[in-house]
């Protein structure tokens, strides 16, 4: 009985070694910042049926990323929220430096829950004592989180309403608290925002340093050509339409 | 839904489990049978991994093991690769968890009679088989509760996977990461039906463990 | 043959030991905590002396001078613990067999059923140690020391675990197991009776210290010390002082009384004539002389009268406390001398109810100690 029941279970840690050796196959690995989610789930998946080579999307906050491509993460390319972390990658020689490319320039917007009882249509409501709670992407590391800040600050409320700021790990994350009702409203990309869950308004892009959205090919990767056409791919007909459905600005449109 | 992350959790746990007792039983009889200079010390160390902030001890493994650390660049060499695939993911459930292990195992060696080793000594058998033979056996209890503790704690490790591992999908997602990426996407079916299956095979392997325990006497 | 010296430094105590033994059983006796127990490790190799010399059949075990330590498990000997250590979770044969894992499965068994049967446990082979009873405990501890067929037997307190009327009938037991045996083998007690019944050769213990080793016949009759004679429980130890001492004898003053003594045939002991020495009568051997007779100065020497002033039951035996009648404080507190008297006699002589007595001790009787 012991013996049957020790067998068993190196039978499923030995059946199960094959299947995570197989999911090693030749995917391409695409590090993108969170705000990328939504448009980068439907654009992958057609750069998929159109090259037929598998893509694989980790998406976090741009700072965690950096970092862990820093330290040999296996990314092919990394689509940044900002300049400054692929930049720092750059110094670190984590990137090629020739294949830096700018892809998007995002927007971001105030949210708040649509069944939540808050009509907030302008950033100075924020300060509304009912507004007990808000979300935005965590400034250190998010460049969206970064951007929130900068037009808190740039409205004069930073300062009033900092105590009542809940940090998210990224935009979706801070998005999330939104959706759930667990804050009162929250700044976050444009890009994620259209969930049924959330409304949102716009946030004027002069309050704020432009989110210049960089991408470079990880210079650890295996299939560099593959990175860069995923990239073009993006940048390109089939990509752009995409994007800007997500309220993207992209290059030559600003 | 991906089935992927649960079969990779529980590979990744039960090496996990089988790196812990081969580190932690060797670690919990030296420090229950032998006295030396800087004992105290080591006893504490073991618990460290307990009681830092997961995160920040991923982010420190991650210095040592990834591209740019010392043990990193060395398996480079060796074309070894450890950070961000899955056998990272085993160093993080197994560092997160040996502590739950080697506690309970060294309560278990202390408790058993020296005298008992004493006389399997002058019976003619070496240290490696009086381990194995008087010192075991008398505390498989508390081994066997160790290890069923670092097994669980491996199987739920999130904050120093995530850092030495990454959420990677197929690769190193394990079932805590899958979970709080659904969550994270508000994709709120899939979290919830991944959870539940997470909890049902976890709830039937501790049952079995718990009728084995029972088996031996 | 087995020769002993070690040293051995512990926080508020220190061992410092010699001895020697040849193919008998040597008891180290002595109060807990004298280093006995203490001794027995170092000679099994379960410690290390910090200085010293083991040698037995031959075989250095250790020796800090060439730097040698032969491990425990090289050192073919059989030990049988305080409490046993039987291990809890092993049958009684797989206890038994468990020094011989290094032979044959069929020598294995073949040895462990001869032991089992030698010790009358062959039907006791599958239980475990904790439903045996105190004395199959001390027969399978015995065995699996013995089944190895070590050079030595080391036994520690191997009675004290049990309670009296069994410790008498094992005792027998144990006697003639060894006695079978017949090779060397170094019994720790605390108990006098223990190591007399068990041992030839004695080696006395006093505060990691040695205070003497000697055959069992000698050590009764011929302490080597007050301090010997008070650890071995002798009674009527006295303190007298020497009026005159020639090869042959030795002449006391003690209450009053002028005793003459035999002198120690081995030692010339002459210590002038003041000197304070101690001395011992064994309270058998003092004498009460018979009313009804008359009294033979050949037979009774050193006569004293006296009265009993308390008596002590000692179930086979009446312990008599006796005052004498010269003036002055008894010597033992409230008594001058112990008197032991068979039941029979003290019924006979009507002692209960008559309670003047004169006595007498033979001068071969009274021994003098030797200053320690």
């Amino acid at each position: 009985m012991v013996k049957a029941f020790v067998l068993c279970v190196f039978t499923l840690a030995a059946a199960v070694g094959p299947a995570v050796a197989q999911s090693k196959q030749p995917a391409l690995t695409v590090y993108g910042a969170a705000d990328l989610t939504v448009a980068f789930r439907e654009i992958a998946a057609l750069f998929e049926k159109g090259t037929g080579s598998k893509v694989v999307l980790v998406l976090g906050s741009t700072g965690n990323l950096a970092k862990q491509i820093e330290h040999g993460a296996p990314a092919d390319i990394f689509f940044a929220a900002n300049a400054t972390f692929v930049d720092d990658l750059q110094a670190k020689g984590a990137v090629i430096p020739e294949t830096r490319q700018l892809y998007a320039q995002g927007r971001i917007v105030l949210a708040v829950p649509r069944d939540g009882k808050l009509s907030i249509p302008r950033l100075e409501d924020l300060r509304r004592p009912e507004v007990r709670r808000i979300a935005i992407a965590n400034p250190e590391h998010a460049p969206y989180g970064r951007a929130a800040q900068q037009a808190l600050q740039a409205a004069g409320l930073w300062d009033a309403l900092k105590p009542r700021l809940v940090y998210g790990e990224n935009v979706r994350h801070a998005l999330q608290f939104i959706e759930t009702g667990a804050v009162d409203a929250g700044i976050v990309a444009r890009s994620v925002a259209d969930t049924p869950a959330v409304r949102h308004v716009p946030i004027n892009p002069a309050l704020h340093a432009p989110l210049n959205q960089i991408a470079a090919v990880v210079k650890r990767s295996a299939r560099p050509e593959l990175a860069l056409a995923f990239l073009q791919f993006v940048n390109g007909p089939e990509g752009r339409p995409i994007m800007k459905r997500y309220g993207f600005l992209l290059p030559g449109d600003f | 839904m991906d089935a992927f992350p649960i079969l990779l959790s529980f590979q990744v746990s039960l090496a996990a489990t089988v790196l812990t007792l081969a580190l932690g039983l060797p670690l919990a009889w030296v420090l229950a049978r032998r006295r030396f200079p800087g004992h105290d010390v080591v006893e504490a160390a073991v618990v460290l991994p307990l009681v830092l902030p997961p995160t920040v001890l991923g982010y420190y493994l991650l210095v040592v093991i990834g591209a740019r650390g010392p043990v990193g660049r060395l398996l480079d060499g060796l074309g070894i690769e450890l950070a961000f695939t899955w056998r990272a993911a085993v160093l993080a459930a197994c560092i997160g968890s040996i502590a739950l292990l080697v506690k309970a195992a060294q309560a278990g060696f202390e408790a058993v009679d020296r005298r008992l080793e004493q006389a399997a000594r002058t019976l003619g058998r070496s240290e490696w088989n009086i381990f194995w033979s008087v010192t075991l056996p008398l505390s498989w209890r508390a081994v066997f509760a160790g290890t069923v503790l670092a097994f669980c704690r491996a199987l739920g490790d999130f904050g120093i996977t995530l850092m030495v591992a990454g959420s990677i999908p197929g690769l190193t997602q394990t079932m805590p990461l899958a979970i709080y990426d659904y969550v994270q996407a508000n994709q709120m079916r899939e979290a919830n039906l991944l959870s539940l299956v997470a909890v049902m095979t976890a709830l039937l392997f501790l049952l079995g463990l718990g009728r084995l325990a029972r088996l031996r006497f | 043959m087995l020769q002993l010296a070690v040293r051995k430094q512990l926080p508020g105590f220190t061992l410092d030991v010699a001895w020697e033994a040849g193919d008998e059983v040597v008891a180290l006796f002595g109060a807990s905590g004298a280093g006995k127990t203490l001794t027995l490790q170092c000679l099994a190799g379960l410690e290390r002396p910090d200085r010293g010399r083991i040698l037995v059949n031959g075989t250095v075990f250790f020796d800090d001078g060439t730097g040698t330590n032969v491990p425990s498990r090289r050192r073919r000997l059989g030990y049988v613990f305080q409490g046993y250590a039987l291990f809890p979770h092993l049958s009684v044969a797989d206890n038994v067999g468990y020094g011989l894992h290094d032979r044959s499965r069929e020598e294995r068994q073949r040895r462990t059923a001869e032991m089992l049967e030698r010790l009358g446990l062959t039907g006791l082979a599958d239980r475990r140690p904790r439903e045996l009873s105190g004395g199959q405990q001390q027969r399978v501890a015995l065995g699996r020391a013995l089944a190895v067929d070590p050079e030595l037997l080391l036994l520690d307190e191997p009675l004290s675990a049990l309670d009296a009327p069994l410790r008498r009938q094992l005792r027998t037991e144990l006697m003639g197991v060894l006695r079978e045996w017949g090779n060397a083998t170094v019994l720790v007690t605390h108990d006098l009776a223990e190591a007399f019944q068990l041992a030839d050769r004695i080696v006395i213990y006093d505060g990691g210290r040695i205070v003497q080793a000697a055959p069992k016949s000698e050590l009764l009759s011929r302490p080597a010390s007050e301090q010997v004679a008070r650890l071995l429980g002798v009674r009527n130890i006295l303190r007298g002082t020497v009026l005159k001492a020639t090869p042959e004898i030795i002449e006391l003053s003690w209450r009053g009384y002028v005793l003459e003594a035999i002198n120690s045939p081995i030692r010339t002991y002459l210590p002038l004539p003041g000197t304070e020495v101690a001395f011992f009568i064994r309270p058998e051997y003092v004498r009460l002389i018979r009313k009804d007779r008359p009294v033979d100065p050949g037979h009774h020497m050193n006569r004293m009268e006296g009265a009993v002033v308390r008596e002590v039951d000692q179930g086979t035996n009446w312990t008599l406390l006796v005052t004498l009648d010269h003036a002055g404080t008894p010597a033992q507190g409230d008594h001058d001398l112990e008197i032991e008297v068979p039941k029979l006699v003290y019924e006979m002589l009507e002692i209960a109810r008559d309670r003047r007595w004169a006595v007498s001790m033979h001068r071969g009787s009274i021994q003098v100690l030797p200053a320690a």
